[in-house]
């Protein structure tokens, strides 16, 4: 029986359970005590509000399955975006505006590939140092104001209000990134090979696999998702607020991640455990608005919760179960 | 009896029937050794004999699982290295315990600072205590910048700081230059006069024999010798470091004619070398036969067959080459050597070899998906069950199922895994560095036949081991490695323990 839940190895299998039963729980006893919680209309606020989140730590998880980090993901989707529409508002056309930042998105995850893969920095010094430079950059040099408006009948705008079946269209585009991410980690060679790296690295590279260049492709992959997640928010607030940079938005990408079950030690967890994560950081995020709890108790909250999340994955997915060697005899 | 009389006929130190069992294995076997007041001894014996744990025991790095240790007349026995030094222990290990980023005085004087420390009054007293042994070290060096031999003088001052009546070296001269040496001894010597006992563990026999007053020879954690250096010479010391008495029927002697003609030279190695680890080596490997490569630790024997298999680079500018049938190559990444067909089987498997949270299927088929041979671009996993119980059969890996995760198996099937995941590669060249470290006897035997049956079928094998019983029962051709190089070829039949034994120390 042990075989059929640990697809991916195990230790994700308990806490996945846990974190499902919790978020219906939530659910369950929302939809009774909160007026105006189960209705359709909130429950497609939920789903949307997560779809963002969603898309944001399917970046996330290849990186940290990878045995990696990105911090540069919120900065990425507010910046690339801001940069995006301003050009626009510049006069520039749709094609090389848009071309230009795509490249520069690429760039920036090659660059904070390249620093970690072959430079050999911390990916947390690598990708913090990042965020800040590319916030610096684009606030100083390319937009004038916090927040970029979306032009007028411009695709991004009308991307807004596509519905399907009275289902907005950002719950495709993540349903559709969550199934293309599926697919790359289960059954693709590189897909395999994210795990191997971040099971052991050394082993990894010793087996003959191409360490280096799969470390910069998760950082590309990060950053795409983080430009796709821009977009979609963009498109559904007419503007991009680029202070999201500055809020909490990058510690609930890493909450959806561990929470899920995706160990920080690497090597662990898929697909599923982001969409058990964003079930239940969407169902609470939702839960304590409508209860109308200030948003600095939110943060609390949540970063309450992450910490148990980070101290829980610790507990069960120890780094390393005996570094302590029986020594020289 | 007086005191002062009996500290004077009392050795210093007295191990009674002191056994350490690590997970139930022994390391020491009821040792009873004695150290001299104001003696040099040299402790001695093959890698994994027992030498380290023994005086770890001693300096309370490691606790004894049973007998006692007398301390000038008294049982003590410390709980740590620094209960230790307290009462006069010192223990100065390979690799050094000094702060790199804090100066000579500072690592002098540390853990005895004053509440308030004033840097010039610790240099200048620093400076005379260093002067009153003679060493010149420059007491404001940052520890850093000093050369090992420097930095093994100011881990000896530190003991003597401390009044210490026992220092233990463990390898004191494995990193020094022969300058270096000298001045090494000269000091041992000083420190004698000074009425210091000293504990010298060595794999040099010459250094040994040149500069104690008493041997002890450890094997398989038990003393097999001890007595005045005088009577020892070195074919006693080699036969007292060998002699073996277990295991006779897992390693027998090789019979003449099994053993494997030289096939084609696939491997030619000229010259190469990396930092202190490996000096300008030479050799060649054959295939369809097994070459045995002895060496004891520090010999670079790891370092030059990852050399060969591109986890380390070598350094390029001072020349050399490898050639793989007659074409150069130059390996900067695994990689590329394991597409050539190389695959080394590391011999740190935790680390470096298997993928522990994962299953017996999925290190086999990491192993597949890192070679390349077929283009999977998609993955079936039906594919890789059936590899898994394919080469589970093959390797006689045993487990529950295909799904249960490796760091649970016995070293035994650790190390077949981590062999298959190299095997499914489908190398011409397989390096298995000490195959058989941490494996129990029963899968020793399976190992042996894997790798025999490797060469059977016409694979180039090498075989690094410090276990010169299985070097000899494996190998077509004996390779010795010393100081960073291959010093020395047997072929089976003229070898002999002593023989390679003889060669591989210095």
């Amino acid at each position: 029986m042990v075989a059929k839940g640990r697809l991916f190895g195990p230790g994700a299998f308990n806490q996945e359970r846990i974190v499902l039963a919790t978020a219906i729980a939530i659910f369950a006893v929302a939809s009774f005590a909160l007026p105006g919680f189960f209705t359709a209309e909130n429950i497609v606020t939920i789903v949307r509000s997560v779809s963002v989140l969603g898309i944001l730590s399917l970046g996330m998880a290849v990186v940290i399955i990878g045995r990696g980090i990105d911090l540069s993901m919120v900065a990425i989707m507010a910046m690339s975006v801001a940069a995006y529409l301003q050009l626009l508002a510049n006069g520039m056309s749709d094609g090389a505006a848009l071309a230009l930042v795509l490249a520069g998105v690429i760039g920036i995850g090659l660059l904070n590939g390249f620093l970690v893969a072959y430079a050999e920095v911390p990916a947390l010094f690598v990708t913090l140092a990042s965020a800040s430079f590319i916030f610096g950059y684009v606030r100083s040099q390319v937009i004038g104001a916090d927040a970029v408006p979306v032009p007028r009948a411009h695709w991004v705008a009308s991307l807004g209000s596509v519905q399907f079946l009275d289902i907005p269209i950002e719950v495709f585009i993540f349903a559709a990134l969550a199934l293309a991410m599926f697919l790359f980690l289960r059954f693709t060679k590189w897909g395999r090979f994210v795990y191997y790296a971040g099971d052991n690295p050394v082993a990894a590279r010793n087996a003959g696999m191409p360490a280096r260049p799969m470390l910069v492709l998760r950082y590309v992959i990060s950053a795409m998702f983080a430009f796709i997640a821009g977009i979609l928010t963009a498109a559904s607030l007419h503007s991009m607020n680029t202070r999201v940079v500055n809020s909490t938005l990058l510690y609930d990408i890493v909450l959806v991640a561990v929470i899920g079950g995706i160990g920080l030690s690497g090597g662990k967890g898929g697909v599923r455990n982001v969409l058990i994560g964003a079930a239940l950081t969407g169902v609470l995020l939702n839960a304590m608005t409508i209860i109308d709890i200030p948003l600095i108790y939110q943060n609390l909250i949540k970063s309450t919760i992450l910490l148990a999340a980070i101290i829980f994955d610790g507990l069960i997915n120890p780094r390393d179960e005996q570094t302590a060697q029986q020594g020289d005899i | 009896m007086e005191p002062a009389e009996a500290r004077a006929t009392e050795p210093v130190i007295r191990l009674e029937n002191v056994s350490k069992l690590y997970r139930g294995v022994p390391a020491v076997k009821n040792v009873s050794f004695e150290l001299r007041r104001g003696e040099i001894h040299a402790l001695l014996g093959e890698n994994g004999a027992g030498k380290s744990t023994l005086t770890k025991i001693i300096a309370g790095v490691v606790e004894a699982s049973s007998g006692r240790m007398i301390h000038n007349g008294v049982e003590a026995a410390y709980a740590n290295p620094n209960a230790a030094l307290q009462a006069g222990i010192a223990m100065v290990f390979q690799e050094t315990s000094l702060v790199p980023s804090m100066t000579v005085a500072q690592n002098l004087y540390l853990g005895s600072e004053k509440f308030l420390n004033r840097l010039r009054g610790i240099y200048i007293s620093a400076q005379q205590f260093l002067q009153s042994l003679n060493f010149s070290v420059d007491p404001t060096a940052m520890v850093e910048t000093l050369g090992a031999a420097k930095k093994q003088m100011v881990e000896i001052a530190r003991a003597v700081h401390h009044n210490a009546e026992v220092i233990i070296f463990d390898e004191p001269t494995a990193t020094l230059t022969p300058e270096e040496k000298r001045h090494f001894f000269a000091l041992v010597r000083r420190l004698k006069a000074r009425g210091v006992s000293i504990v010298f563990i060595s794999h040099a026999l010459e250094e040994a024999l040149l500069l104690s007053d008493r041997i002890t020879i450890l094997r398989d954690g038990e003393l097999v010798a001890t007595g005045e250096t005088a009577s020892f010479d070195r074919e006693k010391i080699i036969a007292a470091m060998v002699g073996r008495t277990l295991s006779a029927e897992l390693y027998r002697q090789r019979d003449e004619a099994k053993i494997r003609k030289a096939g084609r030279k696939v491997l030619s190695v000229q010259d190469i070398s990396m930092g202190a680890a490996v000096r300008n080596n030479s050799f060649s490997v054959f295939e369809g036969q097994i070459t045995g490569v002895f060496g004891l630790i520090g010999s670079g024997r790891t370092e030059t067959f990852k050399i060969v298999s591109g986890i380390y680079k070598r350094d390029f500018l001072r020349g050399g080459s490898i050639e793989l049938d007659d074409r150069p190559v130059r390996y900067v990444v695994p990689r590329e050597a394991v597409k050539d067909g190389i695959v080394y089987v590391t011999e740190d498997r935790k680390s470096e070899g298997f993928f522990e949270t994962m299953s017996i299927a999925e290190n086999l088929f990491g192993g597949l998906l890192a070679a390349d041979r077929e283009q999977h671009r998609i993955i079936s996993h039906a594919e890789m069950h059936e590899l898994s119980r394919e080469w589970s059969k093959q390797l006689n890996i045993r487990a529950i199922n295909d799904n249960a995760r490796v760091v649970e198996l016995s070293g035994g099937n650790q190390q077949k895994v981590v062999i298959g995941k190299g095997l499914v590669q489908k190398p011409r060249i397989v390096i298995f560095d000490e195959p058989t470290r941490g494996v129990d006897v029963g899968a020793i035997a399976e190992i042996h036949q894997i790798i025999n049956r490797l060469a059977d079928e016409g694979l180039a094998v090498v075989v690094i081991s410090s276990y010169l019983p299985e070097i000899l029962n494996l190998s077509d051709r004996i390779l010795v490695c010393r100081q960073g190089r291959i010093v020395e070829e047997f072929s089976p039949t003229e070898a002999t323990e002593g023989k390679i034994m003889y060669a591989a120390v210095h």
